[in-house]
């Protein structure tokens, strides 16, 4: 494998250096391209008070290609699917090599303080969120409750 | 966002393990980051919204996306023909080995500034001057040179060392070329 690009190397110490609030980002001891994420719920969201696992991998590419981030912890998400997988347009088509894994990360944080149900991915979830929002709410509170608390 | 990348600057400066020198030296570094590799900016072109990229960065960025091409930081529409490139003090031809296939950054444009004082010459317009030349070089002799507000540097003083040298050097270049022509005309 190719020696580390100083982009990533510089991102990581910056990460630690200067961690995000709500946000800790740390690179696998065997991978530096692999880290270990955890997001903690943003307030006044159904998320609030759980820590949410996400793994991201930084490809060959980066930052030419977006990381890839998915959910490891269980969420009732509409633009997140049961496999984990996040539907976020910085992760595809808008991706721009002046993001960094800081900006992701916030960005996955600020996705969960604003679900998008026109634009799904789990679309059962989607379409609870639409026709009956306050029971949707209800159910990400449990699964927050369920998955991403005390563990 | 002032705010942020104040804190930012201040956190790192003041975080172990950075090179010698004060916060301010870290800040200017950060100011001149590349957006794309973040390190400090190498054949650095500045597009018309303002960001500042390495050469070598942006076009693999634009090679990349060939048909979408917008700033990686504010998404204004980018192309090679709408960056200007930096040209700092330093040596700007440090060429990283890796980046040879990537084509030169793009030039700068200039434009000479308006000049309305002064003497116009004879006419031609200043800086304005001809040569033709024939024969080879470095047979100098045969070449006719038209010349108005040439900037070519001024002989040296007479009496100098330097003086007696070009005085001998144009001596042996003449002879060297009347010893050309005998040859060409009797050989």
């Amino acid at each position: 494998m190719a020696a580390l690009p100083r982009r990533i190397i510089k991102e990581t110490q910056r990460l630690m250096q200067e961690p995000v609030p709500g946000i800790s980002a740390v690179p696998s001891e065997t991978n530096a391209r692999y880290f270990h994420v955890i997001v903690t719920g943003p307030e006044d969201s159904p998320f609030e008070g759980g820590l949410f696992k996400l793994e991201l991998f930084l490809p060959e590419d980066y930052p030419m290609s977006a990381p890839k981030v998915r959910f490891i912890t269980k969420i009732y998400h509409p633009n997140i699917d049961r496999l984990g997988r996040i539907c976020l347009d910085i992760l595809k088509d808008k991706w721009s090599p002046a993001l960094q894994i800081r900006t992701v990360l916030l960005s996955i944080q600020a996705l969960l303080s604003a679900p998008n149900p026109d634009d799904p991915l789990a679309n059962d979830v989607a379409e609870l969120w639409k026709v009956n929002e306050s029971e949707a709410i209800r159910n990400a509170k449990e699964w927050t409750r369920r998955y991403a608390m005390d563990n | 966002m002032a705010e942020t990348s104040e804190a930012q600057a201040s956190a790192s400066a003041s975080a172990p393990g950075g090179d010698a020198g004060g916060e301010d030296d870290k800040r200017d570094e950060r100011m001149l980051e590349c957006n794309i590799c973040l390190d400090t900016a190498r054949d650095a072109v500045v597009s018309m919204c303002g960001h500042l990229f390495c050469w070598p960065c942006l076009h693999q960025w634009l090679e990349t996306r060939p048909s979408r091409k917008v700033c990686p930081v504010c998404k204004a529409a980018i192309s090679r023909d709408k960056v200007i490139p930096l040209y700092g003090r330093g040596n700007t031809k440090q060429e990283d080995p890796r980046n040879k296939q990537v084509p030169p950054r793009p030039a700068g444009q200039r434009t000479e500034p308006e000049n309305n004082s002064g003497f116009p010459g004879f006419g031609f317009g200043e800086g304005f001057h001809m040569s033709f030349g024939i024969g080879a070089f470095p047979f100098g002799v045969f070449t006719s040179t038209f010349n108005f507000g040439d900037s070519r540097p001024s002989a040296a003083p007479h009496g100098t060392a330097q003086y007696e040298e070009e005085q001998f050097l144009s001596k042996i270049f003449l002879w060297v070329a009347i010893l050309f022509v005998l040859w060409l005309i009797f050989a």
